[in-house]
């Protein structure tokens, strides 16, 4: 079974402060564990909304309107992102547990899992 | 440059209503031209949030996990692509072509994926070569 990981933004991720050394050394550490045990499939970073846009369709109207970033509703917003491969959510719950939060930031990791 | 493509939920997703055979045969001749077009890295629908979880962070206590099914079903993804383009512009021309059959679509959302160059000088050489380790590890459990 594979599943998306979504980590949420915040004020941080949205103003494009990148994250600081140790939580990158931290992540990178993390990710190999993933990757050793077989879970990691993928993990991106995404650019704050405001490099993104969106498609809004109404109904009725063939086209969508397009409308740029960035976006207000900061903690709905992803920032981050895994695949990981594993045998139930559970199991993925777990390793999500372990991920590397040096600055004890407040925040959620929303995952999902795949159609198979 | 890549972009992450997500699809907004909505009532029928959240509810595990698959779509039609319609526009099932729409994305993939869709998705085929993505492919054909060398544009398209991944693309994959997600089972409804009543399958998955959350899990929160809050400073030093041991994180909270939360079941699905999560309320807010417009914020919540239903299904992505991973697109590789030249532009925001070229990426925003093929999402306007997303088949959209069944009138499913509230939303589609475009966000840039960060590449290497992007992290600054957080990101030292070691890291940045470790990171490149990684990724050759990960394709292969792909």
């Amino acid at each position: 079974m594979r599943f998306l990981v979504m980590v949420k933004a915040n004020a941080d991720s949205e103003a494009g402060v990148m994250p600081s050394a140790e939580l990158m050394a931290q992540m990178s550490k993390f990710n190999d564990e993933l990757a050793a045990s077989g879970h990691l499939v993928q993990a991106e970073g995404l650019a704050p909304s405001s490099a993104g846009a969106r498609l809004v369709y109404f109904d009725g109207e063939p086209q969508p309107q397009v409308v740029d970033g960035p976006f207000a509703e900061t903690k709905e917003l992803v920032a981050g992102l895994w695949i990981l491969q594993g045998e139930s959510v559970a199991e993925i719950v777990e390793l999500l547990k372990r991920a590397p939060n040096p600055d004890l930031q407040a925040g959620t990791v929303e995952i999902r899992p795949l159609v198979p | 440059m890549r972009f992450m493509v997500i699809m907004k939920a909505n009532e029928e997703s959240e509810s595990n209503q698959m779509p039609t055979t319609e526009m099932l045969a729409e994305m993939g001749k869709f998705n085929e031209e993505l492919v054909r077009a060398g544009v398209m890295l991944a693309g994959e629908g997600l089972l409804p949030s009543s399958e998955g979880a959350r899990v929160r962070f809050a400073g030093n206590a041991e994180p909270t996990v939360i079941d699905g099914p999560f309320a807010e079903s417009k914020e919540l993804v239903a299904g992505f692509w991973i697109l590789q383009v030249k532009s925001k512009e070229e990426v925003i021309e093929w999402v306007k072509r997303v088949p959209n059959t069944d009138g499913a679509h509230h939303e589609i959302e475009i966000r840039r994926i960060a590449e290497a160059e992007d992290f600054g000088d957080n990101l030292t050489p070691e890291l940045r070569e470790a990171e490149e380790k990684l990724r050759a590890e990960a394709a292969k459990n792909a």
